[in-house]
């Protein structure tokens, strides 16, 4: 399933950046998951207690913060949710935009001691 | 008690698959050996396309395969028939290929003695484009009876990939595939692609295609 190859590619990050700061516990992990990306979060959070069940990050947290597709109108700039929108600009109606926001897939902050 | 603190990481999942995927090119450019990534739904006839390409071309250069779609050897099998060196991964249920799972396929195939190496990628027109695998030429292909609508409901694999090649147009008069509508479609995502109609059971089309990647292997 494509969200939990996913799911162990961040333990994979967050572990290299525990090791790499001497982190003792990782009590929480914040994601950024634009609404574009491939990974959908409920799937993300339904498969992440079968990637951390017996591993360090047993009784680590996961957030998700979801980031709005926008995109910036070609002929009048007008900046608006293209999902919301369906590709069409609301105010002169042109399906040209360039993408601001929402194919992001990154890992925000970890909270840990 | 120890105080929890916030440690900003703002890294891109993504980031260490690139930089995998740059790992493996600079590899492959070392042992002079060329990587495409092939990918379609299931049953569009990469492996057809890829049997006709290694006829094709394997008088004049080495090829290498590796499969990545299904889990058993068949395709791995068919391929080697060809006249191709190839290795079956095993995948089982995945949806994409990274780039760690390509560079272990390319270390098993092993390609100090290949020129030209296909990756054929796992049937999804979904997620597998998302992944850079270390290849230097990504390519799609559509068959006639898939439509020529898919661009309109994926157009992520048509957007990003250099060639797109349109299989069984030996069957073409069977289907309401329109030609030029797919091209169409195809170009307002990709205005650049390279398209070839081929059958890769006449062989119809097949040089255009073949002459673009001896080209290409040639420029880099
Ligand atoms: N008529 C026709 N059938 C084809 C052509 N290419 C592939 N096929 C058939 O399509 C089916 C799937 O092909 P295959 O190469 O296994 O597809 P893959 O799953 O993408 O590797 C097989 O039954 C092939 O014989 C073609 O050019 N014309
Ligand atoms: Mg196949
Ligand atoms: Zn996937
Ligand atoms: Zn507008």
């Amino acid at each position: 399933m494509h969200e939990l190859g996913i799911v162990y590619e961040v333990i994979k990050i967050v572990d290299a950046f525990a090791v790499e700061n001497n982190l003792i516990k990782v009590d929480k992990i914040i994601l950024e998951i634009g609404e574009l990306s491939q990974a959908i979060p409920r799937f993300i959070e339904s498969c992440y207690p079968a990637a951390i069940s017996e591993t360090a990050y047993e009784d680590t947290k996961l957030e998700i913060i979801t980031i709005p597709a926008t995109g910036e109108c070609r002929s009048c700039h007008e900046v608006f949710n293209i999902i919301e929108h369906r590709k069409i600009c609301p105010k002169c109606q042109a399906e040209d935009f360039s993408l601001i926001s929402g194919q992001e897939f990154n890992i925000k902050e970890v909270v840990a001691y | 008690m120890n105080e929890l603190k916030i440690f900003s990481i703002q890294k891109n999942i993504h980031e260490d698959n690139v930089k995998v995927a740059n790992e493996t090119r600079e590899e492959l450019n070392r042992q002079n050996a060329y990587l495409i990534n092939v990918m379609s739904s299931p049953g569009s006839g990469k492996t057809s396309t890829l049997v006709s390409t290694i006829k094709a071309l394997k008088g004049e250069m080495n090829i290498g395969v590796i499969e990545a779609d299904v889990d058993s050897d068949v395709d791995a099998r068919t391929v080697m028939n060809a006249g191709a060196k190839a290795v079956q991964m095993h995948t089982g249920g995945l949806c994409h290929l990274d780039a760690t799972m390509a560079r272990r396929g390319i270390d098993e195939l092993g390609v100090e003695d290949l020129d030209l190496v296909f990756l054929e990628n796992i049937g999804n027109l979904i997620c597998p484009v998302g992944y850079d695998t270390g290849a230097m030429k990504n390519i799609a292909i559509l068959s006639v009876p898939e439509g020529d609508d898919k661009p309109l409901k994926y157009p992520m694999i048509f957007a990003k990939v250099d060639a797109l090649i349109i299989n069984k147009i030996d069957v073409m008069e069977h289907f309401d595939f329109n030609m030029e509508v797919l091209e169409e479609r195809v170009r307002k995502l990709n205005k650049d692609i390279k398209i070839f109609p081929i059958s890769a059971k006449t062989g119809e089309g097949l040089s255009h295609w073949t002459d673009w990647v001896k080209t290409e292997m040639k420029r880099r």
